[in-house]
């Protein structure tokens, strides 16, 4: 009795002893050595961007002499080279169209289908799932031959447009998974309600379910947008035409056939991450959270 | 209602852009690709059927070979190195709450950036002349080739492309396993330390347990990744020196889109595709058990 | 019912589809009826011609001279046939020019003019039909006779028929730094040990001798060529399987490869070709081995050091590296006027001065240049080229296929790492042949 006692007040002093911790956070010594860490990994997160952004202002010369002094005098030069002559600010816009018009697609599209199978009532729906979530595990390197051929025949290689459908179809897979998820969970008695006021099937998805779904929207339209917004492999193989470039494979214009242009790379590659690194700062929690949401649901 | 929920019509209208996308983008690219693994085609000529021949060739592949073996590398350090490195930083950043929100935003950030020029970034700090080395130099020390050094059974090459992309993806397996922890009810906790369990106990018999499932998503997305790697290793290496870092993603480009084998590049993304249906069943078999009530 | 109807339906049209697309893609690029021969092109009509052309420099970003002077071509054929023709570039980076090229001819719309490596590169155009011979235009208005020589074009003919049209030629050549060949006392080599003796000279007065890239696998190869040709190694021969990798030449070769690379800079491995060149003009080594397209990247690096560097043929052999841009055109073209008028502009007496006084290349044409406008180092190369006993191509490209060249190069690359013995080295060469180029 007395022992039991005993456990318990300790167990009482314990949780209190933890209760401070959490609220006033005492620098303990264990604290202490996580903080140290924490701030060492940060370090070797930020260091390579910064080093980047310092050489982005040297000329190739001076990369070559002392590539981690601070640049002599600083000159926008590089940037601007990057930006007109290399074509990156045309490649930004590219990247940019490319990545707007799949993310209303895929939304639209996806949290379509999304509907079709979690609210309607059909005897494929299951199949017609199991179906679209084998999507989610071909890596888009087993199409890339047959779509190639087949796209250069149709005159979409080459075009924006021969982007954007398959990164569409590769988008659609995790929104129609999440998406599902959303309208499934979504009362009954909402569309019941809106069935008695007389509204159709499209007022029900487009006025009711999609409002409704808002975060998972969200969710999927930011994997969307990144994941577009960083892809190389099919961009690569696709385009030709300078004009019609995307950002990543942009950064590879500045290896010439015989040289390259390493001050202006090191400013394209500033060009390439600043837009995301801006955003990010913005939003990051939402950012964050969202995309982590959306994988744990993949 | 009912009716109006199975109005054929209405089905059709959702269902068929999506259905018709994936079956023309996806699906019938596959078939085609399955098919052209069986022909000699070149690009400008027509497929010419040759039956096996292609995965034959696949046998005496030595190129082929480094390329499994860093494809299987990189998928046994990613799951490894993701999870302990993942958890060990979701189990410090759940600790502390002053700064918690700016570290974990810190090192998520790379998951967002593009690998393509996260590849050129790296791939210049380890060359000989600027970044690291010059760094060493300074210090006395002659730094190794990091990107071009041939000996050893995994070379050194591969291991600086693993920590780049485990520096780069590190965050997603910690937020997800964060996202977990967060999600474990205080009272188990409490319960636990009024059982007299330290921290680090705590942490094994309670939280590892419990974020299991999350293991299992986390694991399968690492794996699915790993085998897809291309952007990273296409700017640092392109898979040289000599196709010692080629994986199967980066050899499949060079066969198919340097030297226009386009039959054989489709072997390889038949064997591709092979390995990530496997992967993704044996770790939702083994790994993914019963889900702990929380 | 009505779904299983449409279930059919669909899966039909999947396995249609799938067929079209195994079945549908066997008509390559199909030769156009003949092209309308000269004379009649559509010119009457008033509108502009639209041609196309391919090019694997980025034109406005690029900082190459040669690829400068391609561009003001461009603008010049614009601007004096305007109202006429009409070209657009094309333009990519090299490293995925001819994939894209490609593309282009699968999808039926091959550029009108595209620049192609003599070697089997060109092979590959020329043999489904997609390059269109082209005497009938070098014959006219005398356009054949303002090359230098008929052997101008030996690497562009297939049975008889010219199928592109050389711009320039680059030699493989050793730069050297003449102040550092002074202090240390070295002396300029004509054979392989006085090569070496020069190089122990360098090392021991405390420079790098030798500067070169293994990280860009070609550079290190284009040594290894040279070296296979002081042996006397015949790719023909090789090719047909009428003589054998192992037959001890190329074990040679590597050896002597394998003696060279002790002279190399420390990070040769690692370096590419880039940095092998900053070396040489930041004056970190005393020789490198390149091609004379460097010219112009090292004058224009380092102006000052254009005084400084001497040129030498690689010691030992008696012909040279060369290579030369060569363009070719569209079989299905509908304007081979327009295209023949572009690929003149090309080797006109501007360009081709151009060529020389700026960019540091030999000119195909009997051009006069102004020997003192042009860098010093072409002098020098003119002098090579014209004291050595012919020409020969890179080993790389002049391999059966693109990917032999490329197992040549990563064969080099082992050899010089220590992964591979030159014995080990001919072997592999002499099964990768059997295996894939002798039928």
């Amino acid at each position: 009795m007395d022992a039991a006692v005993k456990t318990e007040n300790e167990a009482k002093k314990l949780l209190t002893a933890d209760d401070i911790a959490d609220k006033k956070e005492k620098l303990t010594l264990p604290k202490v050595i996580i903080y140290i860490f924490l701030v060492l990994t940060a370090i070797v997160y930020i260091a390579p961007l910064l080093w980047v952004f310092n050489v982005s202002f040297k000329t190739n010369r001076e990369i070559f002499s002392a590539p981690f002094a601070l640049p002599q005098d600083i000159t926008f030069d590089n940037y601007t080279f990057a930006w007109t002559a290399g074509k990156l600010g045309i490649a930004t816009l590219n990247s940019f169209i490319v990545c707007v018009i799949t993310l209303a697609l895929s939304m639209i599209i996806g949290s379509m289908a999304a509907f079709g199978i979690g609210r309607l009532r059909w005897k494929g729906s299951k199949l017609a799932m199991t179906y679209f979530l084998t999507g989610m595990m071909i890596p888009v390197h087993c199409v890339l031959i047959p779509l190639f051929t087949r796209f250069a025949k149709l005159g979409l290689s080459n075009n924006l447009l021969g982007l954007i459908l398959p990164y569409l179809t590769f988008a659609l897979p995790i929104t129609i998974f999440i998406m599902t998820g959303f309208f499934e969970s979504m009362p009954n008695e909402l569309i019941e309600c809106a069935c008695m006021e007389g509204a159709n099937l499209f007022q029900i998805f487009f006025e009711i379910c999609l409002p409704l779904g808002k975060t998972g929207l969200f969710v999927t339209g930011l994997m969307t947008f990144i994941g577009n917004w960083n892809e190389l492999l099919l961009a690569m193989v696709f385009i030709s035409d300078d004009a019609k470039k995307t950002l990543p494979v942009s950064l590879s214009k500045f290896v010439g056939p015989y040289n390259t242009n390493y001050s202006q790379m090191f400013a394209a590659i500033i060009i390439a991450i600043i837009p995301t690194i801006i955003v990010y700062c913005a939003f990051s929690n939402q950012i964050v959270d969202g995309l982590t949401a959306g994988a744990v649901k993949g | 209602m009912d009716k109006l929920l199975r109005n054929k019509k209405a089905i059709v209208i959702f269902m068929a852009p999506a259905f018709i996308l994936f079956t023309l983008v996806l699906f019938v690219p596959i078939c085609q690709s399955v098919y052209y693994s069986f022909c000699e085609y070149k690009g400008i000529t027509a497929p010419k059927f040759i039956g096996l021949a292609n995965y034959k060739a696949l046998l005496t592949d030595k190129t082929l070979g480094f390329a499994i073996k860093n494809s299987i590398f990189f998928l046994v350090f990613s799951c490894v190195s993701q999870l302990i490195m993942g958890l060990f930083l979701a189990a410090l950043l759940t600790n502390i709450k002053k700064g918690r929100n700016l570290f974990k935003n810190i090192i998520y950030l790379p998951c967002v950036l593009s690998s393509a020029a996260l590849g050129l970034l790296w791939m210049f700090i380890f060359s000989p002349k600027l970044g690291i080395n010059q760094l060493l130099e300074k210090m006395g020390v002659e730094g190794p080739l990091w990107l071009m050094d041939t000996k050893g059974f995994i070379i050194l090459p591969m291991w600086v492309i693993a920590f780049v992309s485990l520096w780069q993806y590190v965050g997603q397996s910690m937020m997800l396993y964060m996202a977990q922890i967060s999600g474990i009810s205080k009272s188990l906790f409490e319960a636990s330390y009024i059982d007299g369990c330290t921290k680090p106990q705590t942490f094994w018999h309670i939280t590892l347990p419990l974020i299991r499932p999350m293991v299992a998503t986390a694991m399968s997305l690492n794996a699915i990744g790993s085998l897809k790697f291309f952007d990273l290793i296409f700017n640092m290496t392109e898979g040289g020196p000599n196709h010692r870092t080629e994986v199967l993603a980066t050899h499949l480009y060079q066969q198919g889109f340097k030297y226009f084998k386009y039959g054989y590049a489709s072997a390889i993304g038949v064997l591709l595709l092979i390995m990530c249906l496997l992967v993704t069943l044996f770790i939702n078999k083994v790994v993914k058990t019963e889900q702990y009530e929380m | 019912m009505k779904r299983k109807i449409l279930a059919t339906i669909l899966s039909a049209a999947t396995i249609a589809t799938t067929f079209a697309g195994c079945g549908g893609s066997s008509s390559p690029a199909t030769p156009a009826p003949a092209a309308s021969p000269a004379g009649d092109s559509g010119s009457s009509s008033g509108e502009v011609q639209e041609i196309t052309w391919m090019f694997w420099d980025d034109l406005d970003a690029t900082e190459d001279l040669i690829s400068l002077g391609y561009k003001q071509n461009i603008e010049r054929f614009n601007k004096d046939y305007e109202g006429k023709y009409h070209v657009t570039p094309i333009t990519t980076n090299l490293e995925e020019y001819y994939n894209k090229l490609n593309a282009l001819v699968a999808a039926g719309e091959t550029p009108d003019v595209f620049i192609v490596s003599p070697g089997p590169q060109l092979t590959d155009y020329v043999e489904p039909g997609v390059a269109a011979p082209l005497d009938d235009y070098l014959g006219k208005d005398g356009w054949k006779d303002s090359f230098t020589s008929d052997a101008v074009f030996s690497q562009q003919t297939y049975d008889g028929k010219i199928y592109a049209v050389p711009l320039n030629t680059a030699a493989a050549c050793c730069f050297y730094n003449t102040e550092m060949f002074e202090k240390a006392g070295a002396k300029v080599p004509t054979n392989w040990d006085e090569m070496i003796a020069a190089c122990d000279a360098l090392q021991s007065a405390g420079y790098t001798p030798v500067t070169i890239s293994a990280g860009t696998a070609w550079c290190l190869s284009m040594v290894a060529g040279y070296l296979c040709e002081a042996e006397g190694v015949e790719l023909p021969k090789l090719a047909d399987g009428s003589a054998s990798w192992e037959d001890g030449k190329l074990e040679n070769a590597c050896n002597k490869l394998l003696q060279l690379s002790q002279y190399f800079q420390k990070t040769a491995a690692g370096d590419t070709n880039d940095v092998a060149t900053a070396n040489f003009y930041n004056e970190e080594a005393a020789i490198l081995i390149q091609g004379s397209w460097a010219i112009g990247q090292i004058n224009g690096a380092n102006p000052d050091f254009e005084a400084k560097c001497g040129v030498f043929q690689f010691p030992g052999v008696e012909r040279v590296i060369a290579k030369s841009d060569s363009l070719a055109m569209s079989s299905t073209s509908k304007y081979p006027e327009a295209a023949a008028a572009l690929m003149k502009y090309f080797t006109d007496d501007t360009a081709q001065k151009y060529t020389a006084e700026v960019g540091g290349k030999i000119p195909v044409t009997k051009v006069q240049y102004d020997a003192d406008k042009a860098p010093k180092q072409l002098a020098y190369v003119m002098d090579v080229f014209g004291g050595a006993k012919g020409t020969f191509g890179f080993y790389n490209e002049s391999m059966p296929t693109t990917e032999t060249g490329a197992h040549f190069d990563d064969t080099m690359v082992s050899v010089f790492l220590g992964d591979m013995t030159p014995a080990d080295a001919a072997k592999d060469m002499e099964q990768y042949y059997k295996d894939n180029c002798r039928k």
